[in-house]
């Protein structure tokens, strides 16, 4: 409780004294237009007070802190307004030298003798090159160069190169001299330069102001916390083990050849991979099936549940033997992102489609929702306990396993395996019935359809009258034993399991988008297609889904960015082992558990590498919004 | 003859109404599917929540199913999980320290990001446009490529040898913040600032412009406007992003994990439970339990103001 009454009275103080700057700066830059005089005194006290109270603090004046800061605010708030009260501009010239003299010659005298720098020329050489150079090019570019502004850059730029550059201590009081009386003059003649403002160049000063006031605190914080980051981490993947030594893209090459990111030996056996056989037969299928339907419709081929259905599934059976053969870190991950994006899309609209005007439609989607506030971490631990495999002499824990061995375990002819047998009969042989009906309806998608259905179910009889279904094996007695999956453990599947578990939460953020965008279709431009005959799936395939596609593009860009960097789930459930390390957690393990952080940058720069197109099509996507 | 067509029209006629009757039933199907759905989607969570008050020796013996009518309830997971000691979960602490760092990491960036958002949607200035697709485009930008820095940045400041002279400058000062939820969720912050200024942006920049127009007219300035006008009406948009972003927080492992490092003392429930898990076997009849306290908070959060949090998903993805 002491922690967290002290973090959150620490947090308060600093909203407090945040609010305080940033109500204060606006009430300041408020007097900009019609009391000019007003704000340079104000900004003179208070860059005064605090320079003084600086000095003050750093222990280089004598006597009391409070005298001092009256006394520096005093004197800066006199240098900013003097020039202003004089209408000549030559005389303003000559106002604003003197005033910033005198105040640079009281500084210089009443700072402690220890402090006087010992500045080579070559430094202050070196520092006010750069910064001109620096000004020069950036006036260039903007097509403006303000005297007043150049004189401040040297300013600036003689005070980095004694102060900083240059050792402090020891110097003479010459040096002290000109250590501080350039830099004073300078901005006094800045501040005497050119005409006094007029009211337009003023308005434009307070906007200006108000930019930095309402958007400063964001850019620092976007500035310090990502976009420097990011560059330093570039720095860092070009550089050794403890960031110090130039390698080039040696961590890079690594990544590429080391067999654990990368291992593409066994591509071969994609062909003989059962599930590529599988897919290629479902994807010729649902070609012959959309072909067959398009050409009663005079189309080449049609979109439909019959034709869509299998030629997805075929797909992704596809992308599975692939993936499944080519291992590594790498393919892991563009394993997790092309079928974590594709499922939770593809099961997200088919729940927004069936929930849509669905009795109890907002619970059933809350109930799909309610993943989504559950972390990664809490949900790969709920799921650990889905998948949970006891050795078979026990009873199973994880549900998936107890239905697993209990379909395996369940006595021949029993009365279990007598019912689901009937079930499976029974819907085949309705199936069959569903199949004659769309022949003589004359409907070869319903005839499709029901096959395509019927497939997986014969199947289902056949492994049950046959070779059984289910985790079994036969004991030394005959006996038959219970035989677990370890879904965690068992390569390279698990990682399909481990994505299961980002699905399971990633279909409710693409179910409540796309249920809102399907909700936004034109009603009349649905009925206008039920006018005109036609059927709910055609209504589907060529009114509502090219509606959408906006939508899905986003969602799917959102999810790619997401899964690419996954790691609270792989970290939680298996840490990496059993061949399903992803990117993410191999570049927390390189850089914070072995300290190589070159390796660990090279890693993390790979993954913003991979969103740079994601990035690229926001921008895109933006401009042509018209921001 | 006659007899065989009829037969036939008969069998014709019974199949004709065998497939009627299942393409009715399919037709009706997509209830029945989504009811599958959401039973299949709530099955995880529900039986470990079941999981969590079932005794010790229950959880070891047999699955949840078997239990229900037969080994009773208990709320002693719950008790031993949020007690701190060996054989205990210590995660009332960690609850703690969880809304130490979510409450700043959600509180903080609302604000930066709402005068930030107004700044790009009502103050024109050059070099507008650009700057905020900048930034904005920052939001797809994975957390892991500023962790180190970051990390190095609280631990040590940072410094810069000046090439030849030998001198070290400090550009940021050494905060010693490192293992402190102040890193936490300063890091939350710079992380959050993208898409919360994109949300908010978008709902400003839609608000109805001649109400600003009117209030500059009367001599209102931008301080005033967004004060009085833009924040009182912007309030559906900064609901939506302090449920997303507290949820967002709340449920951060890896940013905790990188800048707490050894620090237990100040560990989130969500570190703590992801090491319940890790040592499986001694706590594991605590986890359910743990993973329920840790999941409390933004469940009650999810669940009563869901519509906002929707609407804050919309804003985000679906340009209105």
């Amino acid at each position: 409780m002491e922690a967290l009454t002290g973090a959150l009275g620490g947090i308060l103080a600093a909203i407090g004294l945040s609010t305080l700057l940033f109500v204060g700066a606006n009430r300041l830059f408020d007097l900009i237009v019609d009391r000019w005089r007003l704000y340079m005194g104000v900004l003179g006290l208070l860059t005064g007070g605090s320079f003084f109270a600086i000095l003050a603090g750093n222990r280089v004046l004598d006597g009391s802190s409070l005298r001092w800061v009256g006394i520096g605010a005093l004197l800066f708030a006199g240098m900013a307004v003097l020039p202003d009260l004089v209408s000549d501009r030559r005389l303003r010239f000559v106002v604003g030298v003197l005033a910033g003299l005198s105040v640079g010659s009281v500084v210089a005298r009443v700072v402690d003798a220890s402090v006087r720098p010992t500045a080579s020329p070559k430094d202050l050489v070196l520092a006010v090159g750069i910064a001109v150079a620096a000004y020069l090019a950036v006036a260039l570019l903007r097509g403006q160069l303000r005297p007043g502004s150049l004189l401040v850059v040297v300013a600036f730029a003689w005070v980095v190169g004694t102060w900083l550059l240059g050792e402090v201590g020891g110097g003479s009081a010459t040096a002290m001299a000109v250590a501080v009386l350039v830099p004073f003059t300078l901005v006094g003649a800045a501040l005497g330069s050119g005409e006094q403002r007029s009211r337009v160049r003023r308005y434009d000063l307070q906007r200006r102001t108000r930019v930095g006031a309402f958007l400063g605190p964001a850019m620092f914080f976007v500035a310090m916390g990502l976009v420097i980051p990011l560059v330093r981490t570039i720095y860092l993947s070009l550089h050794g083990s403890k960031g110090k030594i130039w390698v080039g893209l040696k961590n890079y090459g690594e990544i590429l050849t080391n067999k654990k990111s990368l291992d593409l030996e066994d591509w071969t056996d994609i062909f003989g991979s059962r599930l590529t056989h599988l897919g290629v037969a479902l994807l010729i299928f649902g070609l012959v099936a959309g072909l067959l339907i398009g050409r009663r419709r005079g189309r080449l081929l049609e979109p439909t549940t019959s034709s869509i259905g299998p030629v997805s599934v075929g797909t992704l059976l596809l992308m599975f033997a692939v993936f499944a053969s080519l291992r590594g870190t790498v393919i892991n991950n563009l394993w997790w992102v092309i079928v974590v994006t594709l499922l939770s899309t593809v099961l997200g609209l088919a729940a927004a489609i069936l929930a849509d005007q669905a009795r109890f439609e907002s619970l059933a989607k809350s109930l799909i929702f309610m993943p989504m506030a559950i972390s990664f971490v809490g949900a790969g631990i709920i799921w650990r306990f889905m998948y949970i495999a006891r050795p078979p002499q026990k009873p199973q824990t994880g549900l998936f396993n107890a239905i697993w061995v209990g379909l395996g375990t369940m006595a021949p002819s029993g009365a279990g395996q007598v019912t689901v047998v009937a079930i499976l009969s029974g819907v085949t042989a309705l199936l069959v019935g569903l199949g004659i009906f769309g022949i003589r309806r004359r409907q070869p998608g319903i005839t499709i359809g029901s096959a395509f259905v019927a497939l997986p179910i014969l199947w289902l009889l056949y492994r049950f009258l046959g070779p059984g279904l289910g985790g079994v094996e036969t004991g030394p007695l005959g006996d038959s034993i219970g035989k677990p999956i370890l879904f965690v453990q068992e390569a390279p599947f698990n990682n399909v399991w481990l994505m299961v578990v980002l699905i399971w939460i990633q279909t409710g953020f693409a179910m409540v988008i796309l249920s809102a965008a399907i909700k936004a279709v034109p009603v009349d431009l649905i009925e206008a297609a039920r006018v005109d005959g036609a059927t709910s799936g055609q209504v589907f395939f060529h009114v509502t889904l090219p509606t959408i596609v906006p939508t899905i593009s986003v969602i799917v860009t959102t999810l790619i960015v997401l899964v690419m960097k996954v790691f609270d789930i792989v970290r939680v459930m298996t840490n990496g082992n059993f061949g399903t390390q992803v990117i993410a957690n191999e570049m927390w393990q390189r850089t914070f558990t072995e300290f190589n952080l070159g390796l660990g940058s090279a890693l993390a720069v790979v993954l913003f590498i991979a969103v740079v197109p994601v990035m690229g099509l926001n921008i895109r996507r933006m401009q042509r919004a018209g921001v | 003859m006659t007899v065989t067509t009829e037969s036939r029209s008969v069998t014709a006629g019974s199949v004709d109404r065998v497939g009627r009757v299942v393409y009715g039933f399919l037709r009706s199907l997509p209830t029945w599917i989504l009811w599958l759905l959401v039973f299949v989607w709530s099955v995880p969570s529900g039986s470990l929540f079941l999981n969590s008050f079932r005794p010790r020796d229950a959880q070891r013996a047999h699955g949840w199913w078997a239990s229900i009518g037969k080994d009773g309830w208990t709320f002693d997971n719950y008790l031993d999980v949020l007690e701190s000691g060996r054989q205990t979960g210590g995660l009332a602490i960690a609850t703690v320290n969880s809304f130490a760092i979510a409450i700043p990491a959600t509180v903080i960036p609302i604000a930066i990001a709402a005068m930030a958002a107004y700044a790009f949607a009502c103050i024109p200035f050059k070099g507008r446009e650009w700057l905020f697709i900048l930034t904005v485009s920052l939001l797809a930008l994975p957390n892991q490529v500023a962790l180190l820095p970051l990390l190095q940045l609280f631990a040590g400041g940072a410094h810069w040898t000046v090439p030849g002279t030998g001198t070290v400058v400090t550009l940021f000062p050494d905060l010693s913040l490192a293992g402190s939820a102040t890193a936490v969720w300063l890091t939350h912050t710079s992380f959050a600032l993208p898409f919360a200024i994109f949300l908010l942006h978008n709902y400003i920049s839609a608000l109805p412009r001649e109400l600003f127009e009117a209030a500059r007219i009367d001599g209102a300035d931008h301080f005033t406007i967004f004060w009085r006008l833009v924040v009182p009406l912007s309030v559906p948009a900064l609901a939506a992003f302090t449920i997303f972003q507290f949820l967002w927080t709340w449920n951060d492992y890896l940013v905790a994990l990188t800048m707490l490092g050894a620090n237990g003392s100040a560990y989130p429930a969500t570190i703590k439970i992801a090491s319940m898990s890790g040592e499986f076997g001694r706590l594991e009849h605590l986890l359910s339990a743990g993973a329920f306290v840790q999941a409390g908070v933004p469940l009650v959060v999810f669940f009563a103001l869901q519509r906002f949090f929707v609407r804050g998903l919309l804003a985000g993805s679906v340009k209105s």
